[in-house]
């Protein structure tokens, strides 16, 4: 498995804040509770929870990127 | 049901603690014409894959005051103020603001006092005896002790508190004089807590939400801060009270996927998310929009411009996105229900809800194994009103 990238729009974020629940070592809150990417290379074993996470965020603001990651669903 | 005919909305229950019929076949068209409590009409979207993209479509607006939107009750309408700006920009200013008092970490430091609370109240229903109905003992006191605890409602002021909540949600359920007695003291009250709080800050959610608010320099107004607590406590009270109590009754109802639960309380947080998805208490009154523009649907549709537009909770059992959706499973992954909605109105409380739930969950499941309904399901009082009514009554023994 080759290494994941993450990165987050914390300009679209709505500070729901499931990722930091889904993912702490992953992901943080800033001090407006907007996302933050505490690992922006996370390990492969958290590939699974990462697009779920990505999935699960209400505004589609976590990117996941990888070979062999699939992409992002469109909305709906 | 025939999409020419407008169906009243919310649709009927079903007679056991189970899925409603119209739940299952309302999918045919992806807009269903439907009719408020009030009268007015308004256009049901039923589609999951419909429903997801339209959260996030901004051309479909929260300001239903501001324009000549349906109104959900004739005499009571929860998102119904025009002072009140619920459309970007200005919305995400003050939500940004609000949330920072709702952060991850800010919750994870509050689950302890969940669990104490749980615990305390599964003790008093073992000192009353082996039977006792679970929304009075449990269900409505759970969140009314977060929500006060979070908030500094002082100890003496709960039943107070309480009562006028419950008064000011009775959307049809009591005469309209009732609903507005309890609405304006249910305001004046808050405005008590609040300058109370500002004279003598505390460590509680009113506070830091009048720190965060002052060191901010498009800091809420009064009224705006106000109007923001007087919102995450009504959405932060019944919804949950409701969750507890129907979704436990949902569970009871399937004693075998209770017993399953039972034997492996790790998966508490997935069957919690299930019970969430499987509403039969929900309605989807909450997420009233007002169309602003000609919207297209996936399939062409266009929903016009000037509709009063529902997102449907029910697209929960959308089979085009879950594999049987209207099996119970405690195992189901990927589940993203629309019960806390999407996009930026995302339910600002959804973490906490999460927590309350998988706290109740675990502890009455840990703590009162031979939990069970004490009447069979088709016998619960369904209710006959509410914005979000959830039973009335779950009689139980353990």
């Amino acid at each position: 498995m080759t290494e994941l990238r993450v990165t987050a729009d914390n300009e679209t974020c709505v500070t729901s804040s499931l990722c930091v629940f889904r993912l702490p070592q992953v992901f943080d809150q800033d001090a407006e509770g907007r996302v933050v990417v505490l690992d922006p290379n996370p390990p492969a074993e958290l590939r699974r929870d990462l697009l779920r996470a990505r999935r699960g965020c209400p505004t589609r603001s976590i990117r996941v990127e990888g070979e062999g990651v699939p992409q992002e669903e469109p909305l709906g | 049901m025939s999409p020419k005919c407008p169906v009243s909305y919310p649709f009927p229950w079903a007679p056991a603690p189970d899925i409603p019929q119209d739940w299952r076949t309302m999918r045919e068209g992806p807009l269903l014409e439907i009719t408020l409590p009030s009268g007015d009409p308004a256009l049901l979207v039923t589609r999951y894959k419909d429903v997801r993209r339209l959260f996030a479509d901004e051309r479909l607006s929260r300001n239903t005051a501001r324009y000549p939107a349906s109104r959900i009750s004739a005499n009571n309408d929860l998102f119904g103020d025009p002072e009140i700006d619920n459309d970007p920009p200005r919305y995400l200013v003050e939500r940004s603001i609000v949330m920072r008092a709702f952060s991850a970490r800010r919750l994870e430091a509050l689950r302890p006092v969940v669990r104490q609370i749980t615990a305390d109240l599964i003790d008093e229903m073992e000192a009353a005896g082996t039977q006792g109905e679970l929304m009075e003992a449990f269900a409505f006191p759970l969140p009314i002790l977060v929500i006060c605890h979070m908030l500094g409602v002082p100890p003496q002021d709960r039943d107070k508190f309480r009562s006028l909540i419950d008064g000011f949600l009775s959307v049809s359920r009591l005469p309209d004089e009732e609903v507005e007695r309890c609405r304006i003291e249910y305001w004046d009250y808050l405005t008590e807590l609040i300058a109370a709080k500002k004279a003598d800050p505390g460590d509680d959610l009113i506070s830091e939400l009048l720190r965060v608010s002052a060191e901010d320099p498009e800091k809420l107004t009064d009224y705006q801060l106000q109007h923001w607590i007087k919102t995450l406590l009504i959405a932060g009270y019944v919804t949950t009270a409701s969750q507890i109590g129907t979704g436990m009754a949902v569970l009871l109802h399937r004693p075998a996927v209770a017993d399953e639960l039972k034997a492996d309380l790790s998966l508490v947080p997935s069957a919690v998310e299930e019970l969430l998805r499987y509403q039969i208490m929900g309605t989807s009154l909450g997420s009233l929009r007002y169309a602003v523009d000609d919207i297209d649907l996936l399939d062409g549709t266009i929903i016009p411009k000037g509709s009063t537009v529902l997102l449907s909770v029910e697209s929960n059992m959308d089979e085009e996105v879950f594999a049987d959706p209207t099996e119970l499973d405690i195992h189901r992954e990927d589940n993203h229900h629309m019960t806390f909605g999407a996009g930026i109105h995302f339910c600002a409380g959804a973490a906490l809800a999460r927590m309350e739930l998988q706290e109740a969950t675990d502890g009455l499941l840990r703590r009162l194994p031979g939990l069970r309904l004490a009447v069979p399901g088709e016998k619960l009082v369904r209710p006959v009103g509410g914005f979000l009514a959830g039973y009335d009554d779950i009689p139980v023994s353990w």
